[in-house]
């Protein structure tokens, strides 16, 4: 048996992903160039390993033709309809920390809580002649969190491919949901994350596909448990 | 996969909806996803079947007949009242059951007569599922939104309270966690800002004007979303309302009405000794429910098979009054539902308020139900 690895393609989230497999005892090389898109762990013909962009990872574990991806929990509860029931987060990793929030302009000095955005939204219709706008990417958390968390269900969702901090300030949508990690772009843009705002504090995970043969595998089991044991103690 | 047929029933009920005076609205597949997205909210998205046309206009298969049989209406410039019926296929993702089904129902738009028409509408609904089901066990459920805004407002509870609530209204668990906070020590959660002398003065000028000033300065539109004289207001009505709490007579009094339960032919009495011992005049709301059930009695012989309860509602905006619930025995499937959905014309477009009250029939529902019949007898 073989088990496919998925790990980000570029960027510090791919550094980050390559370090934790070496300090686990995986030292993953990149088959041909640097650019190319399959890689190997030295010395271990039962490894493979794939480069995939972050939201790709998700979305091929739901699929199952990927074992194991290392990708941001955010993407993964974003891509899968029923994520638990499709993959297991087997390990927190320690970086690619970002939480995923509600924030407004910071001048609606009455709205600090989802409770007050439930009223606003309940009346903008009345007072607007349209919906709540939302500016974002993540529709699927959006509609959870909104909904079942909070009985919020009049607003409208604007897509919002890049730049969604500035999005109210172009009058594009009202407020938005997006990920941050300091929170200083959304204070640049004169935002304010609501009190209980924080739909997700996401960070880089591995993640297992819910697959039978996964279930039982020695060697699933094995690279879980060297991920696992090279964790950085918190 | 199953083929799915017209019910072999289909043309009776056609012809027993054009027996009820109505006009057989004709509603394509094919529908702007827009309007339902508008009425429902977003929470719809993921149940419908959506497309795209050429220009990159949101489609959808139609998810149900009100919207478009009222979106017609308004097109059509038809005179009120008017009575529509339909029959067709909806496209909608379901845990249980086909994505695709049919349904059939009535809507009534226009009927001044407010009493009258939801009698009718319950009256026709059941009639239907009367000759569908000969002999089956019928049991009808009805709530009142109006009954509960006539509490809510006799108990002179701030309006942003009241909006709150009817709000949730429809939604038991967010309608008790609501209540639940309402009458606990409610935390402060305007954050300081400078501004509360002119919070406290209720100066809404003067804060609207620093809103103004600091929305211009930081590059927000003063009029693209919210105005700082709305901000202005809500800010002062809430410092106003965090300093107070639901008093326990009107804690105690939501939590009475809302357990309220009886067969319709006690509940007006119910509801009149309830307002006796909580003081509150709920009049005119009284009197529609009692001449609703009155007209209700004319057409339906037997009322013991009419509940009514006091917290059976549905959290749509758009609803208004009466929701009604028809099911085969006591908690059986729910073989059909409706309701008056009065705000929703204008809504749509409409340039007058248009009273509007109607159902829709479950007929793969109703189908299992003959077959599951004939099978035992």
């Amino acid at each position: 048996m073989t088990v496919t690895i998925a790990l980000p393609s570029k960027g510090r989230m791919k550094d980050d992903a390559l370090a934790a497999f070496s300090r686990s005892g995986f030292d993953i090389v990149q088959t041909g160039s640097d650019r190319s898109y399959r890689g190997r762990v030295e010395g271990r013909d039962d490894i493979e390993i794939a480069f995939l962009s972050a939201s790709e990872i998700a979305r091929e574990l739901g699929a199952g033709t990927v074992d194991f991806g290392i990708t941001g929990e955010d993407l993964v509860r974003e891509s899968l309809p029923d994520a638990d029931r499709a993959v297991t987060f087997e390990a927190r990793l320690g970086f690619g920390y970002a939480s995923v929030v509600v924030a407004v302009p910071e001048i609606w000095l009455d709205v600090t809580t989802m409770a007050d955005l439930g009223d606003v939204a309940a009346d903008f219709r009345a007072r607007h002649g349209r919906r709540l706008a939302i500016a974002t990417k993540y529709h699927r958390l959006t509609r959870t969190f909104f909904s079942k968390g909070h009985g919020i269900q009049l607003y409208r969702i604007v897509e919002s491919l890049g730049a969604t901090e500035g999005a109210p300030a172009s009058g594009a949508a009202d407020i938005i949901v997006d990920i941050t990690t300091t929170g200083s772009t959304l204070r640049a843009n004169h935002l304010r994350i609501l009190s209980d705002g924080v739909m997700l504090e996401s960070e880089a995970c591995l993640v297992r596909a819910r697959k039978l043969e996964l279930e039982e595998s020695p060697l699933a089991g094995e690279v879980v448990a060297k991920i696992r044991a090279a964790l950085p103690r918190a | 996969m199953t083929a799915v047929q017209l019910p072999d029933f289909a043309d009776d009920l056609v012809a027993a909806m054009a027996a009820r005076q109505t006009n057989r609205a004709e509603i394509p597949v094919i529908q702007p996803a827009e309007p339902f997205l508008d009425m429902a909210g977003e929470d719809l998205r993921r149940r419908i079947y959506l497309t795209e046309n050429e220009n990159g206009d949101s489609l959808c298969m139609r998810p149900e007949f009100t919207i478009p049989v009222c979106l017609g209406h308004i097109a059509g410039q038809v005179g009120t009242p008017r009575r529509y019926s339909y029959l067709g296929q909806v496209f909608r993702q379901r845990r249980e059951g086909g994505n695709e089904f049919y349904q059939a129902g009535i809507e009534d738009l226009g009927e001044a007569d407010i009493a009258a028409a939801d009698a009718r509408a319950i009256s026709d609904a059941a009639g239907l599922l009367g000759e569908l089901l000969p002999g089956a066990a019928l049991t009808i459920t009805i709530g009142d939104q109006g009954l509960f805004e006539a509490v809510v407002a006799g108990l002179g509870l701030p309006a942003g309270w009241q909006k709150r609530l009817i709000h949730a209204f429809g939604d038991e668990a967010a309608l008790r966690r609501m209540i639940e906070s309402l009458a606990a020590e409610q935390p402060l959660t305007v954050e300081e800002n400078g501004l509360s002398e002119l919070i406290a003065a209720g100066d809404v000028p003067a804060l609207a004007a620093h809103i103004g000033s600091v929305m211009e300065e930081t590059g927000y539109s003063t009029h693209a979303s919210r105005s700082p004289e709305e901000i202005a207001v809500r800010l002062v009505e809430k410092t106003e309302l965090e300093k107070t709490r639901l008093s326990e007579p009107a804690f105690s009094a939501l939590k009475t009405f809302l357990a309220l339960e009886a067969p319709l032919a006690d509940a007006a009495g119910k509801l009149e000794s309830f307002a006796a011992s909580a003081g509150l005049d709920i009049g005119s709301a009284l009197e529609l429910f009692a001449a609703r059930a009155t007209r209700l009695e004319e057409k339906i012989a037997d009322l013991s098979t009419v509940n009514w309860s006091a917290a059976f509602g549905r959290p749509l905006d758009y609803y208004t009054g009466l929701v009604f619930e028809i099911t085969s025995g006591v908690s059986g499937p729910v073989l059909a539902g409706g309701g008056r959905y009065d705000r929703m014309m204008t809504l749509l477009g409409a340039r007058e308020p248009i009273p509007a009250v109607g159902f829709s029939l479950w007929i793969d529902r109703i189908e299992t139900n003959r077959n599951g019949s004939g099978r035992r007898a």
